[in-house]
């Protein structure tokens, strides 16, 4: 009895659902034709960034360049230099929590199952440091059975598929033509979906100014043929910077010279800094 | 057409206007220009100006430590690793010299689980005994390289010649007299250098500087090399004149370059151990007073009291001087 009461209620729904189906299409293309007329009007100024003079400085053409980042995580000491260097350069705030690069330190004691990571804003490297605007790791392990210790730097991957610019909804963070992902603070509004969205955490939001921060690889620094400042002071070499266009740059030599690895490839980012020498807990 | 379907539809047309009028208003103009942002804010990003300035920007003016800095094994660690930012230099002021030194090298320098081990590290409360890096290193050449010479003489011809020596320096190259050193044994390498300095006029002494003169450059290497193959057996520092047990203490500083015990790695350097008192005390003040030069010793001297000399000549004097290794 239920059955056959609710049938025609059905079919009479399915009905209506198809006339109002119909009616939407025909105002959807209404509209559609009007919009047409705003779209040309924007598109026709999206321009092939290969097109015109060089961009976005005079001496400097983006379209010639594609930005790579290495790290040899043997090399490095953890001596600290490039986070202070980022510190200076970038304008990062002079605080243990925020940074646009960092250093990170695994140890495996005898008979752990599990790693010990720590970071310079571990209480007890800000401690060894004496006050929360420096760096420096502290010698905690001197006396531990270490079996197995490395220190890696880490910092924005500036992935070929970021994330962090898919959900942006203002269009306040782009992926540039040379390979680096910027953030337009003019146009940030600060609702740090990015900071959310970043599978490596190397986005921070900076509370005095109201928008999302990041490494940029100091492009103010590449654009003029410099390196980024971490690159600069690193002293034993262990991060390493280039043009992926030039086959003899650091960052070619190093990727082809090296088996090199990415942070967290499931992730589908397609990440721009390369690793050697990490475990799989560096993730 | 009923009145409520013209409603809606001068709603949607009056939509579309606002919209069309809007939409160019509302858009930066170089958005859109590349993608779905603002051009311009490359423009700004990539105008912004370096604050690091690169080691190049220092060169002109400093080009002294430049040229000291990049020979030495340190030229990875750039000028503003340890003073800071360039940016406004001259203009604003000088830029910082490091006052913690210790503080600083210690950031690379420490011995630290993690750190690779062709990573120069040291464990700091065995190192220096508390003084300052720059006391012994200068952070633009941190090496300390007194060249080892290569020393190459006839020990028999470095007998003969040293009938000369022996007056003073005893006939089997240990002396007779307090304030002279024992020969025997010590270091080739030292010796010929030492000589050499005599030879040159850079040490001054009235009776070794005449003889030295005296001397030819294969002298010089026959002396080193008999001097350095006698048997140091018979020396002895003489009765201690000053507290064993605090030189200990103080040795400790300069461990690094003579050995905990006098007898150090390098043979640049002299050996120290069974040494005469009175000729180390000698030696010290000298080093402190600036009449022996030697930009190392004094630093190292220059905080030490005539106790402490007299402690330290103690303790050098009652070492053995057979390496113990």
């Amino acid at each position: 009895m239920k059955k056959e009461d609710s049938k025609p209620t059905l079919e009479a729904r399915r009905a209506f659902l198809a006339k109002l189906g119909g009616a939407a299409t025909c105002a959807g293309a209404v509209v559609g034709a009007a919009t047409l007329g705003v779209i040309p009007a924007v598109s026709a100024k999206t321009e092939t960034p290969s097109g015109g003079a060089s961009f976005p400085t005079k001496d400097y053409d983006w379209t010639k360049h594609q930005w790579g980042f290495g790290v040899d995580a043997t090399k490095c000491i953890g001596c600290l230099r490039c986070v202070e260097a980022c510190k200076t350069e970038n304008e990062v705030p002079r605080n243990a929590h925020q940074f646009r690069t960092w250093v990170e330190r695994y140890v495996y004691l005898e008979g752990e199952k599990a790693v010990r990571i720590d970071s310079q804003q571990d209480p007890v490297n800000i401690q060894a440091s004496g006050s929360e605007k420096e760096f420096r790791f502290a010698n905690r392990y001197k006396d531990a059975k270490v079996e197995k210790a490395f220190f890696v730097p880490k910092l924005c991957n500036h992935c070929a598929h970021p994330a962090c610019v898919q959900v942006c909804p203002v269009g306040a963070t782009y992926k540039t033509e040379d390979g680096v992902v910027l953030i337009d603070h003019d146009y940030c509004i600060g609702c740090r979906y990015c900071v959310q969205a970043c599978p490596y955490g190397a986005r921070y939001f900076d509370e005095e100014k109201g928008v999302s921060d990041k490494c940029t690889w100091c492009y103010h620094r590449i654009t003029k043929g410099l390196e980024p400042a971490c690159v600069e002071v690193c002293p034993v070499g262990a991060r390493v910077f280039g043009d992926q266009k030039d086959k003899q740059s650091p960052i070619s030599l190093f990727i082809r010279n090296n088996r090199v690895q990415v942070l967290r490839p499931e992730s589908g980012n397609a990440p721009n800094v390369f690793y050697v020498g990490i475990d799989k807990e560096v993730n | 057409m009923p009145k409520h379907i013209f409603r809606l539809v001068s709603l949607i047309v009056g939509f579309l206007v606002v919209t069309i009028i809007a939409v160019p208003l509302l858009v930066p103009d170089s958005f859109y220009r590349f993608g779905h942002y603002r051009a311009n804010s490359v423009v700004a990003i990539a105008a912004q100006q370096p604050v690091l300035q690169t080691a190049n920007y220092c060169k002109d003016c400093h080009s002294e430590r430049h040229a000291q800095w990049s020979a030495s094994n340190h030229k990875s660690v750039t000028c503003e690793v340890c003073h800071g930012a360039a940016q406004g230099h001259p203009q604003n002021g000088k830029l910082p010299i490091p006052k913690d030194a210790a503080k600083l090298c210690t950031l690379c320098h420490e011995a630290m689980p993690g750190r690779p081990r062709t990573q120069p590290q040291i464990q700091v409360t065995q190192h220096s005994g508390g003084q300052q890096c720059t006391v012994c290193h200068n952070p633009h050449s941190p090496k300390i390289a007194a060249a080892s010479v290569k020393v190459a003489g006839n020990a028999a011809a470095g007998k003969q010649k040293s009938a000369d020596c022996a007056a003073c320096h005893g006939a089997a190259g240990i002396s007779p007299n307090d304030t002279w050193p024992n020969l025997a044994g010590q270091n080739a390498a030292y010796l010929v250098r030492i000589l050499a300095a005599y030879k040159s006029g850079d040490q001054k002494d009235v009776a070794m500087t005449p003889l030295a003169q005296a001397l030819g450059d294969a002298d010089i290497q026959n002396l080193a090399i008999y001097y350095a193959g006698l048997n140091c057996k018979g020396a002895a520092g003489g009765k201690a004149a000053g507290d064993v047990a605090a030189g200990k203490v103080l040795a400790k500083n300069c461990a690094a370059c003579h050995g905990e015990t006098g007898i150090g790695s390098n043979p640049a350097w002299p050996k120290l151990a069974a040494q005469k008192q009175g000729y180390l005390v000698n030696a010290l003040k000298a080093f402190k007073a600036g009449l022996r030069k030697d930009p190392m010793m004094a630093g190292v001297s220059r905080g030490l009291s005539d106790t402490d000399i007299a402690d330290l000549a103690a303790y050098y004097a009652a070492q053995s001087c057979q390496s113990t290794k």
